[in-house]
């Protein structure tokens, strides 16, 4: 269902979900950015830090599928107007991510929802956030 | 301990990017998503770290830190005012908005230091997508 | 038809490269090998030569008339090594194009041959590290 189908505040965003995190995504997203950072790269340095063994996503990442989430239950990238999110832990390769959440106010005039948004990694909130979306 | 209140309002310097198709491909096969967008809005992150003028290194030593200290994102949000373009050139200016110094019970004394990023599609003046970075400098102390 | 002969002795930009450890590291994971962040792969002569010539792909594709639609692939690729490849280093490169031949194959039709060389020396030394020799195949259609 989409923005399209009976909005109200307090309906639920439709959830989205990342089966597992992909370890060698987690790479092409360290090359793309050029990022530096061994626990990005590494299983050895997340190790060291005990923090597991499993490499950790990138911000950019999360927050990709945060807006992912926002722009599918919108109905399409032109209507995403904007968001914010917090970053409040790491997101492991190996773990589901799952981000879902609610309407929280329509504004009729201007055919724009909010939505408050939470992630989850294996049920551990890693983001948490606002997006605003067009509804007409 | 050095304050970093003076750093608001500084502008960083004005840079470019093109966002490579073949960018924009790898991204959504990064994020496990199916080949649905041309561009996918959270490129907004990858246009702006690369278009800023101001490389990652040098904003965390113009805090006067590494990046062994634990520099972590914060919060980062994007206004949208047109879909990003694969194969667009973008200009970007970024400028510092604020810098407080901030105790949590856990984290100990840190500074949050917020820049935001204009984006404008090259020749245009209208922007596309602003984007405002909240990124937390640990300082220890508890 | 046009030939790129011409282009023997055009000399690229140049420039320097530095071997970032996390490249490295990564270049070494993506071909499933150990990575080791004391150690790069002797195989990264490729990306320094190519990033320290201060060429792009596309812009090697622009010289001879290509797209990255047309088919180009590696034809040969060699290196002479005269010392180690390290990561943290920067390196100078110098780079020219060393021949560009016409020619056609039973099987590949016309294609052109072009062969750059690559000189790579850590910055600072004037010794050689590595000399890296290219040739691309770029295919081309009867008449072209």
């Amino acid at each position: 269902m989409t923005a399209a189908d009976g909005l109200h505040a307090g309906r639920r965003v439709t959830p989205f979900s990342i089966e597992s995190v992909d370890p060698a995504r987690i790479k092409t997203v360290a090359a793309i950015l050029q990022d530096p950072t061994p626990m990005h790269l590494d299983p050895a340095a997340n190790r060291a830090r005990g923090m597991g063994g499993a490499l950790s996503t990138q911000g950019a990442l999360n927050m990709t599928w945060f807006v992912e989430t926002a722009v599918r239950f919108a109905g399409g990238v032109d209507r995403l107007v904007s968001f914010k999110v917090r970053f409040l832990a790491n997101v492991f390769a190996g773990e589901r991510f799952e981000c879902t959440g609610t309407i929280t106010a329509i504004d009729g005039d201007a055919a724009r929802a909010e939505l408050e948004l939470v992630a989850t990694a294996d049920g551990r909130p890693v983001l948490g956030g606002t997006a605003v979306i067009k509804t007409g | 301990m050095p304050d970093y209140a003076e750093l608001v309002g500084r502008r960083f310097p004005a840079g470019t990017y093109t966002l490579p198709e073949y960018v924009c491909w790898l991204w959504l096969d990064a994020a496990q998503l199916p080949p649905a967008y041309e561009a996918h809005p959270g490129l907004a992150h990858v246009v702006a770290t690369y278009g800023m003028g101001v490389s990652v290194q040098e904003i965390v030593a113009m805090m006067g830190a590494t990046v062994e200290d634990g520099v972590a994102f914060g919060e980062f949000g994007v206004e949208y005012h047109e879909s990003l373009r694969a194969g667009a050139t973008y200009e970007c200016d970024a400028e510092v908005l604020e810098v407080e110094r901030k105790r949590g019970r856990r984290s100990g004394i840190f500074d949050r230091l917020s820049f935001r990023v204009t984006i404008r599609e090259r020749g245009s003046e209208a922007p596309v997508a602003v984007c405002t970075n909240a990124w937390i400098f640990p300082r220890g102390g508890r | 038809m046009s030939d790129y002969a011409h282009l023997a002795g055009h000399r690229f930009p140049g420039g320097t490269y530095t071997l970032a450890p996390w490249l490295s590291w990564l270049w070494s994971d993506a071909c499933k090998l150990e990575p080791d962040w004391g150690t790069a792969h002797q195989g990264l002569a490729y990306l320094v030569a190519l990033r320290g010539a201060g060429v792009s792909i596309q812009d090697i594709f622009d010289l001879m008339d290509a797209t990255a639609d047309s088919g180009v692939v590696f034809g040969e690729f060699q290196v002479d090594y005269h010392g180690v490849l390290r990561p943290g280093a920067t390196y100078k490169c110098e780079a020219e194009v060393v021949d560009v031949e016409r020619k056609s194959g039973r099987r590949a039709g016309v294609f052109d041959k072009f062969t750059f060389q690559v000189k790579v020396r850590e910055q600072g030394s004037e010794d050689v590290t590595v000399v890296c020799t290219n040739s691309w195949i770029f295919p081309r259609a009867e008449g072209e």
